[in-house]
Formats: structure tokens, sequence, C-alpha cells
């Protein structure tokens, strides 16, 4: 899914493309629209050099491209005789303000691109380098596709609208105003007949973009309706055939298909009329032109070339009041993207200050009426009081939104905590920095994490001096030294983002193994629960064993296997520490634990 | 495509023709001003007196073309709708009927999410392809060619110069787009490479935030982004060139244009008006071959959607169906014969040599850990997939020899993921009895031990159930769903580790009184734990795919070791003393 969705957003981003947005479709709208613009600008700023360029070039092409239709004009006059003059000369002029006009617009693709993409670049490291520094409640509490797309989308709208809509909308203006007056200058009547084509224009568009709207929103939502439905059924694809419901919910699919298809031809028939429309209204321009223009030049009011120059004039000052609606749409949603972008950037980032944690050799560690809560008054974590030894090994056990998980993300400062306090050999974790903290600390979660890097590299992520020697001795403890070795460049091949190439117990492995590069005073190991196949579910187990030897570990268990011989078992209930001891003493004591026992973990793994 | 397309295929002619049209009035207009210069303003054919009148009357003629044109227009536009909607509509739904009637396999090899885009966003493509392709194509071509047309008539010379012209911008453009299109590729894989690292970071924040490696990770995505601004920087440049350079080939031609008309004037060969009239025409021509290039840059997206779409209407339905319409004399009865099953693509046979038979009526219970193929077996028997050899009947009569509808009647199962689906909780359970009145609905759900969690609801049975079931807890889902296959008056029930997350007693509760309700029909329950199927008939021990124990929970615990053993860890210390 993920990958199909990524060439989707490819396709949107590829530049050149037509992806002009549908010209009815509603621009979102910026709460703060003065703020966002100025900041926007701040980045524009900065290429002082190129926004000038730029400007500089749009303006003499649109000088260019008011003064070469008179030219034209003339030379027509010169064959029609009306005009004394030599046309090669009025033609040599034209060409080469033709010519001019053309090189205007190569300059100012090419400073629009470079522009653009310096804005892009610069806002997407900003972003990214936030991004990383946020702390891990951002990312918890926002949706990881959203945060994608401000990424990708927002970013890629605001530089190619402010880079291209904003000149062409520049341009638009100045051609307008330039245009305008030059054709009132060279007849004020004919001019006036030949804006009755800009009001129509505005009727057109404010008629038919109301009903567009209200179909369109219509069709939206029977999509989105659509879409959940194929989702569904697929995604439960056995349970449909289990049910014969087949047919059934082929008819339903059906029924929404067709209200789709009917509110999607509405709104495609309003909305693609506006070419036919505009072409017609362009062409009625045309009319008036060539009838007055013919009558006034019958009375000598201007020449046949005048009526030539009209028609190129009429349709350049048409086509920015065809764009302008849509430029504006443009502009709207590229600064509700900025917005959302700047919103981002504007998020605190992690703190950084704190002394360093002393550890030494030993790290004890300790919970001290501990609360915590992830939104305010549905407390996860109530007075949670415990003690981890050195080298002790102690197993948190509780049934789903027990609060097993964040005593981790406590510890690891992902969270601070309300009330109470977490020492490490006495040490305060608030007080130290949480750089110092996390190096001492190694965690191995369920669900794996790999990057697409080599297996070197990804073995040396949490301890970058590691030696040779040290990987040698980790992979060699963890059990994966003949999978390495049977990867086609060992120590150097490259892991796939989806880590396609290795398999789930394999990563489980690979995890574990840069646990032991890391080397760490203190371990959190979240177990997992996926399938693997027994001989790589050993090897976990066995390399779990062996890394936990002489650490001070903390053991979220999802099955029974591996905690039986912890030092202590914590029985977690609703943030709170419901029973605690050794695994012989909770299960004669047929508590919470012995119950928990029964029901969730009774199976044949264990 | 053409099956699609022959449906509506009048509807896209009548588009056609009226484009054509609209075309047409377009051409004919510069012809028309060309005339009001010449006769209504200069008098060329007439000494030189201008003619008011006439300037008048052409004037008429041609507000009454330009309405015609807009009609045109406007018509084609509404047939272009009709026709190229219905044609995607026709499309969606038999690709959505097609993937019904997918096999598990098939649906396992294209994936839930490329299906999904296939079905939205690929046919919504093809849809503007077939829309772009009446309206877009059939213009631009028309209007191109047409003006190529009239400029010859109007004068050979000016035809000759736009022909001159139209290989250097075949040229500018093919040659922008053949230095672009290598880079295309590359984009694509940065892009990719970009947005694999924010993905990878995002959702492993928390191993990078462990390992301290925030500046890292900034170096590395600061390089993925400056190998895609470079790259990207590229293409646009190219771009940049393009229209200009077309540009400047187009006003080169005016210019060329005007040359000529004014030898051409000067020997009377042509008239100012049709000079004024082959400018017209140059500019529409020009605009035209630069409509086709993008206009062939969306086809050619269009086609590949079309590729995608095509590969799931053409997928052939794997599981062939049989004919046997399921009324045999014996009910409830299933045996293997000698099955074994591998997934496709896996080497090991997930299930070998099973030998296996169950009696009308009887409860058999199949125990084993993760992965022994306990769900296989049930896929098997509801033919969700066809063993690799030996045979499964159901009743005497070999399951491909069944119509598969007919073998669904006869079984009803809960799988081990309860799939639930966006309507109410009890249009949910009717999904077992379509039609189902609510005291069916009712006497089902408490069956499944599920009739008071119901009933405590907001709505009800009317509550909805939001997003595939986050609302509701495991084992409420899991009640939901047995009550489901409770509903469905089968003569088979399977229930794939569908009870696991209730508690003992509930559990307990429920199977009874299945046994009560139901006591005719035959019962298969997967499970992990020894409490949940003690009670039944018979008890299956699988172990790496094969049959390691068969019999009562009192024969296996004194005479199977591996039975035992789970007892013991299930029971712990109590077991043994026992």
């Amino acid at each position: 899914m993920s990958k199909e969705q990524d060439s989707r957003l490819a396709e949107r981003n590829i530049p050149g493309m037509m992806n002009r947005r549908d010209r009815f479709a509603e621009p979102e709208h910026a709460d703060n629209i003065g703020a966002t613009v100025r900041r926007i600008a701040v980045y524009f700023v900065k290429e002082k050099k190129l926004v000038a360029g730029m400007l500089a070039v749009v303006l003499s092409g649109t000088v260019c491209g008011i003064l070469a239709p008179s030219l034209q004009s003339g030379a027509v006059d010169i064959i029609a005789g009306e005009k004394q003059g030599i046309l090669s000369h009025t033609l040599t002029l034209m060409l080469s303000v033709y010519l001019l006009y053309s090189i205007c617009g190569l300059l100012q693709g090419l400073c629009s691109t470079r522009l653009s993409q310096n804005v892009v670049k610069r806002m997407r490291e900003e972003l990214f380098g936030k991004i990383v520094e946020l702390p891990v409640h951002y990312l918890d509490t926002h949706s990881h596709g959203d945060v994608m797309s401000r990424m990708t989308n927002d970013i890629e709208n605001i530089s190619t609208t402010v880079s291209q809509s904003l000149p062409s909308l520049f341009s638009g203006v100045l051609t307008v105003i330039g245009t305008m007056a030059v054709m009132l200058w060279y007849c004020w009547q004919l001019a006036l007949l030949s804006f009755v084509t800009v009001l129509l224009t505005f009727l057109a568009t404010k008629i038919l973009s109301g009903k567009v709207r209200r179909f369109s929103r219509k069709r939206q939502q029977l999509l989105g309706q659509l879409n959940g439905t194929v989702e569904e059924m697929v995604a439960g694809y056995r349970t449909v055939v289990a049910y014969n419901h087949q047919d059934i919910t082929a008819a339903d699919f059906g029924a929404t298909a067709d209200s789709l298809t009917k509110a999607g031809i509405k709104t495609d028939v309003f909305s693609g009329v506006m070419g036919p429309v505009m072409n017609c209204i362009g062409n009625i321009g045309f009319v008036i032109i060539a009838v007055f223009g013919g009558y006034f030049s019958m009375n000598g009011l201007i020449s046949v070339g005048v009526i030539s120059a009209f028609i190129v004039y009429a349709k350049q000052f048409s086509r920015p009041i065809n764009e302008i609606a849509q430029i504006y749409g443009q502009l709207q949603t590229a600064v509700a993207g900025a917005e959302r972008v700047f919103a981002m950037l504007d998020e605190e980032t992690e703190d950084k200050s704190g002394v360093t944690l002393e550890t030494g050799e030993k790290a004890a560690v300790t919970f001290q009426n501990v609360c915590f809560s992830y939104e305010a008054e549905t407390p996860v974590i109530r007075n949670f009081t415990l003690t981890v030894p050195n080298g002790r090994k102690v197993a948190l056990v509780g049934a789903t939104g027990s609060g097993k998980t964040t005593i981790v993300n406590l510890l690891m400062r992902f969270y601070d905590i309300e009330s109470g306090e977490i020492r490490i050999n006495g040490q305060d974790i608030r007080d130290v920095s949480r750089e110092s903290l996390r190096r001492n600390i190694a965690i191995v979660l369920q669900d794996t994490v790999l990057f697409s890097d080599t297996v070197r590299n990804n073995l040396k992520y949490g301890n970058d001096s590691a030696a040779e020697e040290q990987l040698v001795a980790a992979v060699e403890m963890s059990q994966c030294r003949d999978m390495i070795g049977l990867l086609p460049q060992g120590y150097d091949t490259v892991l796939t983002g989806s880590g396609a190439n290795i398999s789930q117990g394999q990563r489980q492995l690979l995890a574990i193994a840069r646990a032991f590069v890391a080397d760490p005073k203190i371990l959190i190991l979240d177990e997992a629960t996926s399938n693997v196949d027994t001989r790589t579910e050993k090897a976990i187990q066995d390399a779990m064993h062996s890394i936990m030897q002489g650490r001070t570990s903390i053991v979220i268990a999802h099955r029974l296997s591996t905690i039986r011989d912890s030092d202590l078992i914590v029985v977690m209930e609703r943030g709170e520490i419901a029973e605690s001891g050794s695994h012989e003493e909770l299960l004669a004591k047929k508590g919470r634990y012995y119950e928990l026992y029964m029901t969730q973990y009774a199976g044949f793994a264990t | 495509m053409w099956k699609y397309i022959k449906k509506y295929l009048f509807f896209a002619i009548v588009a056609g023709l009226f484009m054509t049209g609209e075309v047409m009035m377009d051409l004919l207009q510069p012809g028309f001003m060309s005339r009001i210069v010449d006769d209504g303003v200069l008098g060329v054919n007439n000494g030189g007196s201008a003619d008011l009148h006439l300037i008048w009357m052409l004037g008429l003629q041609m507000i009454g073309l330009v309405l015609l044109g807009g009609l045109c227009g406007s018509l084609n536009n509404v047939f272009v709708h009709i026709s190229s909607q219905n044609i995607g509509n026709e499309i969606r739904k038999d690709c959505f009927r097609r993937i019904m009637d997918f096999s598990f396999q098939q649906i396992d090899r294209f994936g839930t999410g490329s299906l999904v885009t296939r079905v939205t966003n690929d046919i919504t493509q093809v849809q503007n392809f077939v829309s772009l392709f009446i309206r877009g194509l059939i213009r631009t071509t028309l209007l191109t060619f047409g003006s190529m047309y009239c400029m010859f008539r109007l004068n050979f010379g000016f035809g000759l110069i736009v022909l001159c012209a139209f290989p250097f911008l075949v040229g500018i453009i093919g040659f922008c787009l053949w230095r672009a299109n290598p880079l295309f590729s590359r984009l694509q894989a940065y892009l990719d490479a970009i947005n694999e690292i924010m993905q990878e970071d995002v959702s492993g924040i928390r191993i990078m935030k462990a390992c301290v490696r925030e500046t890292y990770e900034k170096m590395r995505f600061g390089k993925a982004n400056d190998d895609l601004v470079r790259t990207q920087l590229k293409t646009l440049v190219i771009f940049a060139f393009m229209n200009p350079l077309t540009n400047a080939v187009m006003y080169m031609a005016v210019a060329a244009v005007l040359l000529a008309g004014s030898f051409s004037a000067a020997d009377g060969s042509t008239t100012p008006g049709n000079v004024m009239a082959a400018l017209t025409y140059t500019t529409q021509l020009l605009n035209g071959i630069l409509m086709l290039v993008m206009l062939f840059q969306n086809i050619s997206r269009g086609l590949t959607s079309w590729k995608r779409v095509k590969e799931v209407l053409e997928s052939v339905p794997e599981l062939k169906d049989g004919s046997f319409d399921g009324s045999a004399q014996t009910q409830g009865e299933i045996e293997f014969r000698d099955v074994s099953f591998a997934y496709p693509g896996s080497a090991r046979n997930v299930l070998s040599h099973i030998n296996l038979k169950i009696h009308r009526g009887e409860t058999v219970a199949v125990i084993g850990a993760t992965g022994c193929g306990k769900t296989t077996l049930a896929g098997l028997m509801m033919r969700f997939y066809d063993a690799d050899s030996g045979a499964v009947l159901v009743d005497g009569i070999d399951v491909r020899e069944y119509r598969q509808r007919a073998l669904r009647e006869k079984i009803a199962i809960t799988m081990q993921k309860s799939e639930l689906f966006g309507v109410t909780v009890g249009e949910n359970i009717a999904w077992g009895l379509p039609g189902a009145d609510s005291m069916l609905l009712a006497s089902a759900a408490s069956i499944a031990q599920a009739d008071s969690f119901i009933s405590s609801l907001g709505n009800g049975y009317d509550t909805m159930v939001a997003e595939r079931g986050m609302s509701l807890s495991g084992g409420q889902k899991q009640r939901i769903s047995v009550a489901r296959a409770v509903l469905k008056p089968a003569e088979i029930f399977i229930f794939d580790d569908s009870t696991s997350a209730l508690d003992l007693k509930t559990e307990a509760d429920l199977y009874r009184a299945l046994k009560e309700s139901r006591p005719d029909s035959t019962k298969i329950i997967i499970a992990q734990r020894i409490a949940s199927v003690r009670t039944a008939d018979r008890i299956i021990v699988l172990e790496n795919g094969g049959i390691l124990a068969c019999g009562t929970h009192e024969e296996l615990v004194e005479t199977c070791r591996a039975y035992q053993d789970i007892w013991h860890s299930q029971m712990g210390e109590e077991a043994k003393g026992a």
C-alpha cells in the first residue's frame, strides 16, 4: 500500500506534468493569512537576487508582450497600404521584440525553477530537522500520514505556487492593465466594447461555480463512501466469501457506483461546460472586434492593422482574467499548507539540557510514586513504585492498556512523569540530559525498526564508534552470524526499507544484536509476539536471554517462557501494581497473575 | 476496453460530432473576418468603397456561428461525460465483481492496498483518459489540421511556411521530452528514497531517539534531499526551455507570414484580410500542437492505469467451480483423505498427509501451536484454497465438485481475526441470514453470549460499528462474529480461535448454549487453551502439519506427551498434582 501511495505522491510532484487543480475545486482556507504570508516571504527574501531578477524579467517580458502586437499591427497596415513605412524594418523590430519576449519567458522559467527548488530544499530540511527533534509525544498524537503529507505535498505546493503562480499573477495583472491601456489609447470605443467579454466571463464563472460546488461536494462524499466500501470488502474478503455475500456486496457497491456516476456527470457537465463557454465568449469578443473594428476603420477612426492588434490584445487580456480565479484558489491552498508547515515548525522541541548520567559499573533503577497520564484526568500510571536492582531482571505483565509500555516511555523520557520520581543510581532522570540518559539504555521493541542502510550501519546505530570485533561478538551472541553470512554482501548488504530481504524473525535478531553493540547498562525488551518459525523463535529467546546477562533489564512480557526466571514479576492493572513476586510465588497465590496466566498466556508457545 | 466503449459508443460518436461542429465554427471565423476587412472595410473587390451593410451582415452571421459553436461545445461536453463516466462505472463494477470471485491466492498476490487503488484511482484515471481522448484529442487534432488546411486554402505560401515551422516544433518538444524522460525515473527513485527516510524516522522515532541519532538522520536526509533537488532542478530547466523555444518558432512563423503576405499583396495574389486570417490560423495551429503534447503526457498516464485495471479484469478466477448443488444424503460430515498443502511460493508443507473423519453432530477440537496448520485446515474445508494432494470431502462429496456457494452454504465460520463491517451491529449479525428478524438476531446473539452487552450499547442492535470494530473490545467483536455464524443455518460450524478473548466462564457458557440449540450440527473448535476444548468429543493435536494424536481430553492426558506438556503449562503446578 505504502509503495503505491508513494508513487502516487510522486506522480503529483513530477514537475512539468499537467498538475493543475480542478478550476472549481474548493480551495482550503488559512486562518491567519497575513502572518503566514509574511513568514513565507522571509524564505523568499533570503533569495533576494533571484526574486529581484525574476521580477525584472517578468516586467520586461510583459512590456514586450504588449509592445509586439502593435508592431504587428503596423506591419499589417503597411501591407494594407494604410500606412507608409518599410515593412522589413517593422518586421525585424517585431521579430526582435517577440524573441526578447521568449527570452524573458525562458529566464523567468529558469529563475522560478531555481527559486522554488532552493526554497523547497530549505523548508524540507528545516521541517525534517524539526521532526527528529520533536518529542515522541508529537508523533504519537498526530497521524503519520498527515506529517508525511506536510513534508511532501504542502511544501511542494508552497514553492510551486509562489514561484509559478505568483509570477503569472504578477505578469497577468501587468498584462491586463498594460493591454487595456494600449487598447484604450488606440481606440477607446472599441476597447470598451471588447471589455464586455470580461463582464460575460465573470458572470459565467459565478453562475457555474455555485452549481459545481454543490455537486462536487456530493461527489466527494460518494467517492469517500465508495473507497470505504472497496477497502472494507477487500480487507474482509474471507468473511464476504464465507457468507456467500458476494452478490449483495457487489449490488451495494453497484448502487454507490451508480450514484457516484450520476453526481460525477452532473459535476463535470457543469464544470466542463466552462471550456466551451469561455471559447464562445472569446469568439464573441472576436466578432465584436471584427464588426465594430471594421465599422470604425471605415469611418477612419482606426486603421486595419489596429483590428489585427486588437485581436491579439483581446486574447492577451482575457487569458489572465480566466486564470485569476484559479490562481487565487491555488494561493489560498498554498497558504493553508504553509500554515500547517509553520504550525509544525513552531512546535517545541525536546529540551537538550541536563547533566551527564553517572553510571560507572552499576545501574539501579527506582520508580518512586510515579504518576502519569497522556490525557488529563485519565491516569495511565498511578503511584507506581518499583526498584530494579543492578543486574537484575524485572518482568512487567498485564493486559493491553495496563501501562506496561508507558513505563518504557517514562524511563526513556519520551514522556515526562507528572509526579513522583524516577532515579538511576540515585540520580533523578529529569536532571539528566536526554542524550546521556538514552545512551545508557538500549531498547528492543516489538515492532522491529531497521533502517534502509547496510547491516553494518544498522548494527552500529546505537554505537557509532563500535569496532569490528565488537560487531562480530554481538552478532555471535545474538545468533545472527549464520544469517548474515547468507546475505549476498554479508555486513554490507543494504536492507530494503520494508525489510523484504530478511524475515521478521531475522529482523528481531538484528535488533537484539544492535542492542548488544550499544552495550548499555540498562536494557528494555518489549517481547515480540509475531509468528516466527520455531527455530528462529528459539534463537530469539536464546539471544534475549544472553543479552540480559549482567544487565539491569526490564522486560515487557507477552509470553511466559522468557520471564519465568525473572527476579521479579510485576503484574500491572490499570496503571497500578496489582501484585509482584517470583513466578512460583505468584502462581501459588492464585491471584491476578494466576488468572492472567490462565486466560492470556496459556498457549502452546510456553 | 472496446467491450465497454461499445456500449456507449453512440454517445461517444455523438460527442465527437459535436466536437467537430465546434471546431468547424472556430475554423470558419477567421475567414469571415478576412471578408469583413477586405470587402467591408477596404472594399478590395469593390473598387475600394467600404460596405457597412456587408459588415453588419457578416457580423450577424458570425454571432450565429459563435453561438452555434458554443452550443456544440456544450453538448459535446455533456455527451463526453455521459459516455466516459458510464464507461468508468461499468469498468468499476466489473472490477469489483471480478475481485469478489478471486481466490485467496489472487487477493494475496495483488494485495489489498493495490486492489483498492486499482478500483478507485486507476479507474478514475481511465475515465479521465476516455474523456480527454474524446474531447481533447479530437479537438486539438481537428483544430491543428483544420487550421493547416485553411492556411493552404488562403494562400499556398502561407501553408508552406507553417508546414516548415512544424518539424521545428516537433523537434523541440521531442528533444525536451527525450532529455527529460530518463530523469523522470531517477526523480521517482529519489522521491521514494526521501519518503522512505521520512517513513522510517517517523515510525521508528523511538529507536532513533533511544540511539541518539538525530544529527545522523538529519545528515542522511540532507543528502537524499540534495539528490532530489538537483535532479528536479535539471528536469525543470529542460521544461523551462520548452515553452519559450516553441513560442519563438511561432513568432518567426508569424513574421514570415507577414513578409510573404506583403509580397503576395503587392502582386495581388492575396489581400490584407487574408494575411490577418492567416495570422489567426498560425497561432491556433501552433497552440494546438502544444496542447497535443500536454495531452500525450496525460494519455500515457491513463494507459498505465488501464494496464493495471486490465490485470484485474483479465484475471481468471483460479478456483474452478463444480456443479454439485449440495443436496447430499448425509449431512454435516467432513473427511480429509491424505491431504497435503503448501501455501503458494512456499516449499514447506503446512499440512501433510492429513487423514481425518468428522461425523454429524460431533464436536471436534483442534489444538496446536501457532503456525501448525489449524487455520489452514479450516480454509481447506471452506475451499478457500485447494489441497495440493489428497481430497477434502464434505458430506461425502469432494469439495472441488461443489458449486462454491453450495459448499459455503453448509458451513458457518468465524475467523481468527473478527471481521466486522461498517454497518450496525444487527446488520453485521444478519450477514449470517439476510433478512433475519430481530427475534432471530437476539436469539443468535444470546447463544453467543452477546445479547446483554449489545443491549447495553447506545443504540442496541442499531449501534454503528465504527472503523472495523475499533469501538468494540476484542471479546465483543468475537462474540458478534460468533453470533453471525450461529445465525447461519449451517450444518457445520467452524470457530477458528474465535473465543480466545473471552473469559473462561463466558466461553464455557457459549459452547454449552451452542450445543443445546444446535445439537445436530457438526462443530469444529480451533483453540489454544485446553480449557476451551476440554469438553469436546474428540481433540486433535496438530504438530508441524500432521495429526499427532486424537482422542478425548481424558485419553490424551493419559497417552499424549505433547498434550500433557500443554496441559501442565496451562494448568501450572496444580495440574501436576492432579
